[in-house]
């Protein structure tokens, strides 16, 4: 069983080992992390975390558009470590999540990949 | 004669205009979203002035879990059951958005003190319907049904979710979706056999937040619905296009022997009025549209976004919102072609025109109202949706939402703040919560349906 280490920066850094099979919220919240979340299926962006460090699989999510995954953000409840990682959780992490659309729109390759154009386009 | 009767509600919208005022009131809040790690709650609100506790949350019954966020209620019976004396307005179902969890709260035996009575879990829903989202909830006679925007993966069109009256799950209610791509609202006028349904978008759209970009690649509804209500399957839609972007809330008259109805195009920020000619053919039209407005220093217009729409129990007023613009407005559909506008207020809103009600700074903007049976209080909440408001208004997490009253004439028209009346869900115990639909035990105006 392979695991990695998970590092939370806005908890003091404290440290937590995760299965590389399971999903990252559920492992957390096993070791009593009080985490938020919603759907637990990758779609509604509740238990968004900010990636600071290493690699997560993610591709189950269907929440985040290209301008939140250049962020950072990785959704918990679906993404599993591919390696160490350091996170920042909670909705403190969250000033890059949320944008109004009227004040600062996102350019066409910062859309949900299956919509948004190439970034050279 | 009028028959008498022991089932719920009134025999008609006459009979409700004339019940007992409302002194208590429900209302969800959130903690979904906020970052404050507490289950969601439904608050039971005083609104009797002769009560000491006037204007004051007196009761909070806590969601077994956290992250579901409650949103819309629904009865497990109405005005459509007045017949039946076996059956009671007792429980309350109370869909989490977000956890698909449908959580059954009966009001009846302490209506100040509602207790959860049941949960159908939101996994359960998937595996036997492969339906997840839940929207708005209506009583059929003694079933009930809901309407799910997203299948099991959060997909759209979604379907309907029948339970019986023990709240068991019978399965999926519709016998087809036809070419429907998209779910929300939806109410039915049975003695016309029609049921309207409505569009907002699939959970995995609309869930994590709102973009423009997302409307013009049709990730968003322009279209709405008319069902054969009995085959349970859809007939005929009308394409709305530009004037009915995220047509959401969907009401037809009241008076069971009329075909007019309505839908607040949220987006578009118009009011869709439709109605059978006399050929016996469905017509639509636009009746009313509100103009976008520019914001000092934005480099796009500003939507009204009305994302409700209310028809008073005697269908002469039409109430709606303006959640960016955060103006509410009363019209005159005495003629439902020609609207007249004969009430306005505005409370919170991004255009800075009336930033503090009674004395509280308003995060957010007016959202959902409940209209008393009478016509003459309408108790409004300030939040959407927690992704929504995180991105239009993002500092209703600390103000959290507020609940107001407007007084309403409904002999001459015409809308103002109670001034003795203000809910502020920023300082409830937990922290800043958001509160959203309302509902009074007696029934209101967003339930009864006469068959």
């Amino acid at each position: 069983m392979t695991k990695y280490k998970v590092t939370i920066t806005n908890r003091d850094n404290v440290e937590y080992e995760v299965d590389a099979k399971r999903p990252i919220l559920d492992e957390l919240r096993n070791q009593g992390v009080d985490l938020p979340y919603g759907c637990k299926y990758g779609g509604c962006i509740t238990c968004a975390a900010k990636l600071t460090s290493g690699d997560v699989d993610q591709k189950r999510q269907v929440a985040l558009n290209n301008w939140q995954l250049d962020n950072g953000y990785v959704i918990l409840c679906v993404a599993r470590a591919k390696s160490d990682i350091t996170l920042e959780i909670g909705t403190e992490s969250h000033y890059k999540l949320y944008r109004n659309p009227f004040l600062e729109p996102l350019k066409s390759y910062q859309l949900k990949a299956d919509i948004a154009s190439k970034e050279d386009i | 004669m009028n028959k008498v009767c022991c089932g719920p509600g009134y025999a008609s919208p006459i009979e409700a205009i004339n019940a007992p005022r409302e002194k208590l009131l429900y209302t969800i809040a959130i903690y979904t979203g906020t970052g404050i790690q507490k289950p969601d709650y439904l608050a039971t609100v005083d609104v009797d002035p002769d009560s000491p506790t006037y204007s004051q949350v007196i009761h909070r019954l806590e969601m077994p879990g956290i992250g579901d966020e409650l949103h819309h209620m629904g009865w497990n019976a109405c005005s459509s059951c007045h017949d039946d004396s076996s059956m009671s307005r007792k429980y309350l179902i109370l869909p989490g958005v977000r956890s698909n969890n449908l959580h059954i709260v009966d009001t009846a035996t302490d209506p100040k003190a509602p207790r959860l009575y049941k949960v159908i879990e939101g996994a359960e829903i998937k595996s036997k319907a492969d339906l997840s989202g839940p929207h708005t909830v209506h009583c059929l006679g003694s079933e009930i049904i809901i309407s799910f925007l997203g299948n099991a993966k959060g997909e759209a069109p979604g379907g309907y979710l029948q339970l019986d009256k023990e709240f068991n799950i019978i399965g999926r209610w519709e016998n087809s979706m036809g070419g429907i791509k998209f779910g929300y609202d939806f109410w039915y006028q049975p003695r016309h056999n029609v049921m309207v349904s409505s569009e907002w978008a699939a959970p995995n759209t609309f869930m994590p937040g709102f973009d423009l970009e997302e409307v013009g690649h049709l990730k968003y509804g322009r279209e709405l619905h008319f069902w054969d209500f009995e085959k349970r399957e859809p007939v005929e839609s009308f394409y709305l296009g530009e004037d009915g972007l995220v047509p959401l809330e969907v009401k037809f008259h009241h008076n069971p022997d009329s075909t007019h109805g309505f839908c607040g195009a949220a987006l578009s920020t118009n009011v869709i009025h439709w109605w059978k000619n006399s050929d016996g053919k469905w017509q639509w039209e636009k009746i009313i549209d509100i103009e976008n407005e520019m914001h000092p220093e934005w480099p796009i217009p500003l939507p009204g976004v009305m994302s409700a729409i209310l028809v008073s129990m005697d269908d002469k007023y039409l109430y709606l919102n303006n959640w960016l613009h955060g103006d509410m407005r009363q019209y005159d559909i005495s003629d439902p072609h020609n609207p007249v506008l004969t009430g306005q207020v505005y409370m919170g809103g991004l255009l800075g025109k009336s930033p503090k009600v009674n004395g509280v700074e308003v995060a957010g903007g007016p959202q959902m109202f409940q209209l008393s049976l009478d016509g003459k209080r309408l108790y409004v909440t300030t939040s959407l949706f927690s992704t929504w408001d995180n991105q239009f208004y993002p500092d209703i997490r600390e103000k959290g939402g507020v609940m107001l009253q407007i007084d309403c004439d409904p002999e001459n028209g015409g809308m103002k703040v109670n001034p003795n009346f203000m809910i502020n869900f920023g300082k409830e115990p937990n922290g800043p919560s958001r509160c959203h639909e309302a509902r009074y035990p007696g029934g209101d105006c967003t339930s009864d349906i006469w068959l």
